[in-house]
């Protein structure tokens, strides 16, 4: 499940941080502290937590009353400062122009992402937290380059509903596993 | 593999062609934007897509003409209509013009998703009745079909071909999984006097016994609920060409004695029907199962062994004939590599050298995978021992292998167990083992699905 918050869930110093990840408005810290862990473990990015900012007005969208995921990334992607990935958590809705919703939009191969908890949400903490990691490590896979997957156990699969997430195990399948190693080892060549 | 599935997105407004190829490309398609009809007309022109994404209202030519102009240059594209919320009415009208389905904008995720995966199956299945009209096209010039090799061993097989072919008895091909027993199949008929007719192939443990008798059958109208026409069966289609019947060990003694009395009597009724229909075909068929076995534990009919087994054809698995690996990894490296666009041209000395200290207990059908794999994840010209070192966490390979036995069955297991997506039934029947012993081992050795 859930890789054990207790563990070091971020990168001591700046330059060992492969990803920050960047809070909008208020988050439960155990919650960052459980996707940034996961990221770490599962995905194998060395991930820092970021101090909290405001919610990014210029992406919200007042006739849907959400938040424009695409906007949100592109101004994290356009950030100078910080580390090779930067991700987005929010608690409020994401959506796409052409989908009601999103968990989470990932610029593919690039440097953004965002997650949002909105839809995570469940009646057992443990269980949104759960859901946010598999969600922030799955936008993690696309920023390292990573597609779609068809397998049904690996967390690259697009999950159409909140019970598909929930049965996902917290892996990938063999074969983005080793896609990922490869490409880990490509981004951290690139940052020396 | 099947190529990923070609897209165009037509949208007058860009953030509508990002948002959309973005989504599009994540799930692996191949997706292109227009932003006007015209626009994509020049497109077409060049490129052919299977599916089209088109925006209803679009300034100049609208979704509509637009559909119009796809279907009247590519009759077998797919087009789903995008439309805004509130314009039901267009959508109907886009549908009965030829579009397959309507999205209204924005849409939801789970809709979006689960219509691409319809698509994506209609098109399959689209691809697979074409390969079949292309199989039932009529007589095809003699060549190996696709059976590739240099070994001893498999010069052994195709000699027993040239032998066994002219002839009209039946004919058992024996072979583990992966062997390429159907391939085998196609150069019998090729060589046969039945190369003339068709080509008629059935799985026969793929399906339940009534669907398989259904299948073999056919049925007359009324002979059951849903079979509302009359339907020739697969014994009628193979009239004076070949009917391969495949996994034949996979059958249940009734549908033995079914099949007995066809074979003898040379007739029979369709289901529901009392006409006897006569017959002609040569009959060629495949196991992974020791037959004699099953004949030991009675659950295989003596007098239709005999009958289905006057020749046999054994081909070896992959592993006593490696020196047919490099060939073949060759063969699949320049198919996919051509399939996929990738500018792949060969593989290393030692991913080669991976590749023969590895046992294959999926035979060519697991080479053929695992050159797939290396193709698509490709980025450079050569496929190196990095792309392959998956194969070691198989714990297969005979150079690097388990220390025990013990060792050697429980990762003998669970790669059977990996390959088959974790279905006991299918990696049982994999291993030539019932789903109890694989069942047993399991819990003996603690092996869990991950």
């Amino acid at each position: 499940m859930t890789a054990d918050t207790s563990a070091d869930t971020s990168a001591d110093t700046p330059d060992e941080a492969l990803l920050d990840l960047v809070p909008y408005g208020a988050i439960e810290p155990l919650a960052l502290s459980v996707v940034a862990a996961n990221i770490q473990a599962v995905a194998g990015l060395p991930t820092r937590i970021q101090p909290a900012r405001p919610h990014p007005e210029d992406a919200f969208i007042p006739t849907r009353y959400q938040f424009d995921a695409v906007k949100v990334v592109n101004a994290l992607g356009g950030e100078k400062d910080g580390a090779r990935f930067r991700m987005g958590v929010i608690q409020r809705d994401l959506c796409i122009p052409i989908l009601t919703y999103v968990y989470g939009e990932a610029q593919l191969g690039g440097s953004a992402a965002v997650i949002s908890f909105h839809r995570l949400q469940h009646i057992d903490p443990k269980v949104s937290y759960e859901r946010g990691a598999k969600i922030a490590i799955h936008e993690a896979g696309h920023l390292l380059g990573l597609g779609h997957c068809r397998e049904p156990g690996c967390l690259m699969r697009f999950s159409k509903q909140l019970e598909q997430l929930d049965s996902l195990p917290i892996r990938f399948c063999p074969a983005c596993e080793y896609e990922i190693a490869r490409l880990l080892r490509k981004a951290a060549s690139n940052r020396l | 593999m099947a190529s990923p599935m070609h897209i165009m997105v037509v949208d007058d407004e860009e953030t509508i062609c990002l948002a959309l190829s973005a989504w599009l490309t994540k799930e692996g398609y191949a997706v292109e934007t227009a932003r006007s009809g015209q626009a994509t007309l020049d497109i077409m022109a060049q490129k052919h897509f299977d599916l089209y994404l088109v925006d209803y209202k679009m300034p100049g030519m609208d979704g509509l003409q637009l559909l119009a102009e796809i279907k009247m240059r590519h009759p077998d594209a797919s087009v789903i209509m995008i439309t805004a919320h509130g314009s039901i009415q267009s959508a109907v009208e886009a549908m009965k013009r030829g579009s397959i389905d309507y999205l209204c904008k924005p849409f939801d995720p789970e809709e979006l998703s689960l219509l691409m995966e319809r698509v994506a199956a209609s098109r399959a299945i689209q691809q697979a009745e074409s390969a079949e009209a292309d199989q039932w096209a009529g007589p095809r010039e003699p060549s190996w079909e696709g059976i590739v090799g240099q070994s001893e061993a498999l010069r052994t097989v195709l000699s027993e071909i040239e032998e066994v072919a002219p002839t009209n008895a039946p004919v058992l091909i024996t072979g583990e999984t992966g062997t390429g027993k159907d391939l085998v199949a196609l150069a019998i008929h090729m060589r046969s006097e039945a190369s003339q007719g068709p080509f008629v192939a059935i799985n026969c443990g793929a399906q339940s016994e009534s669907l398989l008798e259904s299948e073999l059958f056919g049925h007359e109208r009324g002979a059951f609920t849903g079979a509302v026409k009359a339907r020739r069966g697969r014994l009628e289609m193979a009239g004076n060409g070949t009917l391969f019947l495949d996994e034949i060990g996979e059958i249940s003694p009734k549908m033995q004695v079914n099949l007995l009395r066809v074979l003898e009597e040379k007739k029979f009724c369709r289901l529901g029907g009392n006409k006897p229909i006569d017959i002609d075909f040569r009959l060629v068929s495949a196991t992974h199962r020791d037959l004699r076995q099953l004949l030991r534990e009675e659950q295989f009919r003596e007098d239709f062994f005999y009958r289905i087994n006057v020749l046999t054809i054994h081909i070896p698995p992959l592993r006593e004939r490696l020196e047919d690996v490099p060939v073949l990894a060759d063969f699949f490296l320049q198919k996919y590599a051509r399939e996929t666009g990738k500018p792949v041209e060969g593989l290393t000395p030692r991913a080669m050298e991976i590749l023969l200290g590895y046992s294959w207990p999926g035979n060519v059908r697991e080479l053929r995978n695992v050159i797939e794999r290396v193709v698509v994840i490709a980025r450079g010209r050569m496929i190196g021992a990095d792309e392959l070192s998956f194969l070691h966490a198989y714990g297969d390979s005979r150079r690097v292998g388990p220390a025990t036995l013990k060792e050697a069955e429980i990762h003998h297991l669970q790669h059977a167990l990996e390959s088959c997506n974790w279905s006991i039934t299918q990696a049982a029947k994999m291993l030539d083992i019932d789903r109890v012993t694989l069942s047993r081992k399991m819990k003996r050795f603690n092996i869990k699905r991950p």
